[in-house]
């Protein structure tokens, strides 16, 4: 079998070719030790003096989520400086990669942060288009900020106490997550040594009734949640059961309280409750492993299972459990672990939504490494449950959602330019009808106004450019791990893909990559101002046959590339800078390496001369949207005497008509030229012909109808006519 | 049915091993009493097609499996008296596990009880700082009552041997209090109370009594020796939450079990000697004893209102319940309802109905009415006779009665070896002459000679009918075999269905005699404890050290795993040492040990908890004091020397 580092001994000078004088990124998908993650000593393994300047000495990992404790030696007596947190132990929030960007934090006595590294990102787009090092200028902003304040990205906003970041252009998504594991991982912490103060809820009133409930109408009306974590999402390996299947729920309502443990046992649990304080209890009904764990023996602690409200957790200690005798709701399912536990906390509330949270560690399959994962299942009291209903509850919007929300107008304009080029794509017959072999323009007035905001817009500006590494993060999350959120943290690109996937099915691939490809639409308008400035004289076209063997490239530049993602994501998507649009639109021709501005600029050049080289013979992207072209729906029409004649394919920019007169739609840009030919009966010798004819017959010269001939003067009757269609 | 040769069979001596084998013992070599007994019982018509014994087909279980599978837990608490061992035994059931083992009055090395100071001043001792007694044998406990069924608080077990009553919290299954009773030997029958007899707002326990079996002379000073006649038994009053002794009752003949109404009123104890004879023939010749009901109110009013005597040293207030003063029922304090000979047990049924004394000599057992007791001592009841509402024939030495709240009884034969079931309503029936009323429902062939027995939450409101425990005091060859001592046979029967089913055998070191079952939901522990219940806590590692007040010295340490907090200690020879621990961690069940070698010390400290022992440094040397409940992985490493200088 191919491994890993086989294939990567074997493409290494391929992408030392490529990489020549890039700089090289010093944490990206670099291997962390385990230990980082799983041993007491954190910092034995990670340099956490660094973060937390004047700490000489540091405790071993404790709290849940855990962090260590700096010390100052002062003449030998050991002085607290403040906290180190790896960003891991406590969130997973994924950046732009999908992954987490592994950053260790220190933080003060008094909250402030006093230092941030990152020890490992996944972000390709730190790697080749924009340096590492404004990740670092952008978590430099962070020094000194108080953990309890309100920190964004963007605009310092002091009328709302709002204190905003810098964010790094072009990596938005990476920022923004960032900001969250920033504030997260020293929330966290400063809650856990007591810098921030819980939140206190108003407690909840409860409804006096004589309702008892089953256990299917709890279910049914929320007051008992299932979680189910199955093996694939810790990197175990399945066999249709759960990893772990739990139903938990409130304990203090009495309706529920008492259908749940009955009147007897409710009234027990609740004479042992003091003021404030508030009982869940959790069951398992399926499972491979234990929810309890074994961590309480040794330290009293329930390591696997927490209840968060906002950002307070609640951990259990082994004296916060009570046994769970039974349960007493008709049709509660048999259960093989149960606990009930009892929430201390302060600002627990039941009237405000809270998750149970089960923590697991999940192995990574290709070096065994454990990285915890957190599942979680909201629960919240239905309204009748609670006297005066629900309150108001405003949450937070999730990373994806806040982007969707900044970038409306964005959104809104970019919506309309796709409903704009499919309208007029939609209505191309009407288009080519008024056009001419001569003047094009009304075809041409809709193409180049979607060449160019494509480019200014879409490019340049919302640097909106479809990717083939989309494609092959598709490919594996439609494999491994479908995530939503991934997708919609770039609303552009999601809406893009969308209308791509629709249009090739439709129409073809072309309409995306003849008319709202940001670089295939500036490497033809550069063809067509070539054109333009005289330099037609020096324009050429490859020889058919040499082209039809340079068509083939791209396939395999794309095969080539999922092949490869297989074994290492990040070889491919170093690999997939063959596409010279992150060099062209994210970070600029003049603001790369002189390799990338190179190889962007020599493509763009080459452009002058011949009609779109990169898109006919490497672009990656377009073969992969190629093959799917095969099915689409409304293709190119055609003639008869189209298998003799070959007006359109002489005027064919993208060669994709062959000798028989067959267009290759997967190589069509939907230019409309050919479609332009086939109503005009100037310059479609079919037609010309038959105009010239009934010139000289004197007879009159019908309209050409759908099939782009003349209407004839007797028509057929309509059987034959059938027959005709048929035939 | 027996026949008289199996009878004697069954009677068969085995001289001088059991109390109560001793009584059957006697029996048969009494021979013709018993016989003219047995044969007086046998001209009453026996029942109607009573099913032959253990024939009958397992009945359909409830389902329940006394086998729990890792991890699952017992659906009730067994709260067994340990007999001559002196302590209370905690069990899981249905599964029988044994869960702990509570010392109560005999000293136990594995907790420090009778080692540690806290302890000794619990159990008593002499002025020298020795143990006052260091044997007991208990027999009977009970648990605290609310609303008729158990509240989880306290349970009660008695010392036959040196008279004394002890508490058990049921937060710590640990004892907190022990009363010895005055004048009294041979205390046996302990039941708590119900309700107060007056105030109707107390619904719970606040009373125990106590039964004394042996007569002696009052007070037992040496003086009245040989005069037998002037022996005399008192029944005792504690109160339950500050255990002192309330009052007591001096009546004629003896008292044996004890059983308590539901409305508080009313209590009673079995006699088996109401002939107040010294010798077991004396004991047995009367035809009737009594089953004596006292009127709990009026016995307090009568204290109130100074109608009580005292005896010698002790200031506990004695009224007068003999039948010679107590002649006028709308006065008497007492009520003696006779039953047939020699009775053993007297249960109260879960429907707060009817006392239930089984005949042990007699083959039957006695169905008082609680209301016509009530009745009589109201004066609306001529003879005291009509109390009794069935006298029925169960089978051969019927001794104790458990219930399934569902009208039905279960009662121990000791003899024939089997537990009857019976339904009360059809033997009163029977009894008032319905001779067509089938009393008996089931018997079940028991391994062997069934002493107690009691059913889940039996003598409750709560009586669930599930399962049966029957203290069998013979295991013979139900076990592999250990030598000449055998244990004893406990045995789980399901009583959920129509028919006994047996379901299992569990050996159990002698020797139990009494137990409840309780549903585990009644019973609330503590996890851990908190420092401030300890006075002497050492709450800080800092506080720890030795500190001298002229040969007196006190060691203060602290546990917390894997290390004590001072590494060594010194103290002189002679000095009087004080030890203090307080285990310092927190964590539920990380329990450490303490031990002196060649000191005989050993204690150990739950988490949080601080206990002190005081000794005599008398030995020179190096003392390498250890932790001896195992506590973390460096356990082994856990010391701390102890240097006594010459």
């Amino acid at each position: 079998m191919f491994s890993q580092r086989t294939l990567r001994r074997l493409l290494a000078p391929l992408a030392a070719l490529l990489l020549t004088s890039a700089a090289h990124a010093d944490t990206y998908e670099i291997k962390l030790p385990p230990e980082l993650s799983s041993s007491p000593r954190l910092c034995d393994y990670a340099p956490c003096s660094e973060v937390l300047p004047g700490a000489t000495s540091f405790s071993e990992r404790k709290g849940q989520p855990s962090y260590v404790e700096g010390y100052r030696d002062d003449a030998g007596q050991k002085t607290k400086v403040g906290y180190v947190m790896l960003s891991t132990d406590i969130t997973d929030i994924p950046a732009y990669s999908g992954k987490p960007v592994v950053t260790l934090i220190g933080m003060d006595t008094a909250g402030k942060f006093t230092g941030v590294k990152i020890l490992k990102h996944s972000e390709p787009i730190l790697l080749l288009g924009i340096p590492e090092s404004s990740l670092v200028k952008f978590n430099n902003q962070y020094l000194g900020q108080f953990v309890g304040d309100n920190i964004e990205i963007g605009k310092s906003r002091p009328e709302e106490n709002l204190i905003g970041l810098d964010a790094i252009t072009g990596a938005t998504v990476t920022v923004i997550a960032q900001n969250q594991v920033m504030m997260t991982s020293g929330t966290e912490v400063a809650k856990q040594v007591g810098i921030l103060k819980p939140v206190i809820r108003p407690q909840a009133r409860f409804p006096i009734s004589d309702a008892a409930p089953s256990w299917a109408n709890l279910v049914a009306d929320g007051s008992v949640q299932h979680l189910v974590v199955k093996p694939e999402d810790l990197g175990l390996k399945g066999d249709g059961r759960p990893y772990m299947d739990l139903w938990f729920g409130y304990l203090n309502q009495p309706t529920i309280g008492r259908a749940l443990l009955g009147k007897d046992g409710y009234a027990s649990l609740m004479a042992r409750l003091k003021e404030g304080e508030h009982a869940i209890f959790i069951i398992r009904t399926a499972g491979m492993d234990s929810f309890k764990g074994s961590g309480f023996v040794r330290g009293g602690i329930y390591d696997r299972v927490q209840v968060r409200q906002d950002k307070d957790s609640f951990t259990f200690r082994d004296l916060d459990y009570v046994n769970l005798w039974g349960l007493a709701a008709a049709g509660a399912p048999a259960y093989d672990e149960s606990a009930i536990f009892i929430i201390r906390g302060k600002g627990f509330s039941a009237a405000y939504p809270w998750k149970l949270v089960f923590l697991g560690n999940r192995i990574d399959k290709e070096t065994a490494a454990k990285t915890f994962a957190n599942f979680d299942r909201e629960y919240w009291l239905a309204d009748s449950y609670l006297e005066g209903g629900r309150p108001e509850v405003i949450k937070p919007d999730p990373t994806w959602l806040k982007v969707w929300k900044d970038k409306a107008l964005q959104i809104g304009a970019f919506i309309v330019l796709l409903l704009g080029v499919a309208a007029a794509y939609a209505n191309r017959d009407r288009l080519v009808r008024r056009s001419s072999h001569k003047n094009k323009w009304r075809v041409n007035a809709f193409k180049y106004t979607g060449w160019l905001l494509s480019i200014g817009f879409v490019g340049f500006q919302a640097m909106a450019q479809p990717s083939i590494t989309q494609v092959l993060t598709w490919f594996h999350s439609l494999l491994f791990q479908w995530q939503w959120e991934l997708f919609l943290s770039d609303p552009l690109i999601f809406i893009f893909w969308i209308f791509i996937i629709v249009t090739v099915f439709v129409w073809g691939r072309g309409l995306f990559c003849g008319w709202l490809c940001p670089f295939g639409s500036l490497s033809e308008l550069l063809y067509k101002l070539g054109r333009a400035c005289g330099l037609k004289r020096f324009q050429f076209h490859l020889p058919q046959a040499l082209h039809d063997r340079l068509k083939g490239l791209k396939y395999a530049i794309f095969f080539g590339l999922l092949a490869v993602s297989f074994f290492s994501m990040g070889l491919a998507e170093k690999l997939a800078e063959i596409e010279p649009f992150k060099t062209t639109f994210l970070v600029g021709l003049l603001n790369r390496s002189w390799p990338y501005t190179l190889f962007a600029g020599g493509l763009l050049g080459l452009s002058i001369f011949t009609e779109r080289p990169f898109c006919k013979y490497l672009c990656p992207l377009g073969a992969a949207l190629a093959m799917p072209t095969t099915f689409r729906w409304f293709g190119l029409k055609r003639k008869d005497e189209c298998t003799k004649c070959k007006a359109c394919a002489k005027g064919c920019g993208s060669l994709a008509i062959d000798t028989k007169g067959n267009i290759d739609q997967r190589e069509c840009m939907l230019c409309l030229d050919c479609m332009v030919l086939y109503y005009d009966d100037h310059a479609c010798p079919p037609l010309a012909q038959e105009r010239k004819r009934r010139d000289k017959a004197g007879q009159p010269l019908t309209p050409i109808d759908a099939r782009g001939y003349f209407i004839p003067i007797h028509p057929a009757p309509a059987r034959s006519a059938t027959e005709e269609k048929h035939s | 049915m027996s026949t008289q040769d199996t009878q004697h069979d069954d009677l068969t001596p085995v001289p001088g091993r059991r109390k109560f084998l001793n009584t059957a013992a006697l029996a048969g070599l009494a021979g013709a009493g018993l016989s003219v007994g047995l044969s007086s019982c046998k001209q009453e018509a026996p029942p109607a097609a009573a099913p032959a014994a253990g024939a009958a087909p397992a009945a359909a279980s409830h389902g329940a499996s006394p086998h729990l599978a890792p991890g699952q837990l017992d659906e009730y608490y067994g709260i067994w008296s340990g007999g001559h061992t002196g302590d209370m035994r905690i069990l899981g059931l249905p599964s029988g596990r044994e869960i702990t083992r509570v010392p109560v009055f005999n000293p136990d090395p594995l907790v420090g009880w009778g080692i540690t100071n806290e302890s000794k001043a619990i159990m008593g001792t002499k002025a020298d700082g020795s143990l006052r007694y260091t044997v007991a044998d208990t027999h009977h406990t009970h648990a605290s009552y609310k609303d008729g069924t158990y509240d989880g608080r306290y349970a009660w077990i008695n010392d036959k041997i040196n008279g004394r009553i002890a508490r058990v919290k049921l937060d710590t299954f640990e004892c907190d209090k022990i009363t010895e009773i005055p004048n009294v030997q041979g205390f046996h029958g302990i039941f708590p109370d119900k309700a107060d007899p007056v105030d109707p707002a107390i619904t719970h326990t606040t009373r125990v009594f106590a039964g004394a079996e042996f007569s002696i002379p009052l007070p037992n000073d040496g003086s009245h020796l040989n005069d037998v006649d002037t022996y005399r038994s008192l029944f005792t009053c504690v109160d339950a939450e500050t255990m002192a002794v309330r009052w007591q009752a001096l009546i004629d003949g003896n008292c044996d079990l004890v059983a308590t109404s539901y409305d508080g009123k009313l209590a009673a104890t079995n006699q088996y000697n109401t002939e107040m004879g010294a010798k077991y023939e004396d004991m047995m010749s009367a035809e009737k004893d009594a089953c004596t009901f006292f009127h709990i109110a009026r016995i307090e009013q009568a204290v109130k209102d100074g109608k009580f005597k005292t005896y010698g040293d002790s200031k506990v207030p004695v009224v007068d319940a003999t039948r010679e003063a107590n002649k006028d029922p709308k006065t008497a304090l007492v009520a003696y309802v006779p039953v047939p000979k020699n009775p053993h047990g007297v249960n109260a049924s879960p429907d707060a109905k009817y006392f239930i004394c089984a005949g042990k000599l007699s083959p039957t057992a006695t169905v008082i009415e609680l209301g016509k007791v009530l009745d009589w001592f109201d004066g609306k009841l001529e003879d005291i006779k009509a109390t009794v509402v069935a006298e029925v024939e169960l089978g051969l030495g019927p001794l104790h009665t458990a219930f399934d709240g569902r009208g039905n009884a279960f009662t121990t034969l000791f003899l024939d070896s089997q537990v009857v079931k019976w339904n009360v309503e059809a033997a009163i029936k029977f009894h008032a002459g319905d001779k067509n009323a089938q009393y008996v429902v089931d018997r079940l062939d028991v391994q062997y000679q069934p002493g107690h027995l009691n059913a889940s939450q039996s003598e409750t409101r709560e009586a669930d009918g599930k399962w049966l425990c029957v203290g069998c005091k013979f295991s013979k060859d139900r076990f592999l075999p250990v030598g000449p001592l055998h244990p004893e046979n406990e045995q789980l029967v399901d009583i959920s269905g129509e028919k006994m089913k047996l379901i299992a055998d569990h050996p159990v070191r002698p020797e139990p005699h009494d137990f409840i079952i309780v549903k585990r939901d009644r019973i609330k522990t503590r996890q851990v404890y908190n420092l401030d219940e300890f006075p002497n806590a050492v709450k800080d590692p800092k506080e720890s050290g030795v500190f001298r007040n002229g040969n007196k010295v006190t060691v203060k340490l602290v546990s917390q795993a894997p290390a004590f907090s001072l590494r060594e200690f010194t103290v002189k020879k002679g000095d009087e040492v004080t030890l203090i621990l307080t285990n310092l961690d927190k964590v539920e069940d990380l329990t450490h040990g303490f031990a002196i070698p060649k000191y005989n010390i050993n204690f150990i400290v739950n988490p949080l908890e601080t206990k002190s022992v005081t000794f005599k440094a008398d030995k020179p040397g190096v003392y390498w004091c250890y932790c001896t409940h195992f506590c973390h992985a460096l356990h082994l490493e856990m010391r701390t020397r102890m240097i006594v200088e010459k």
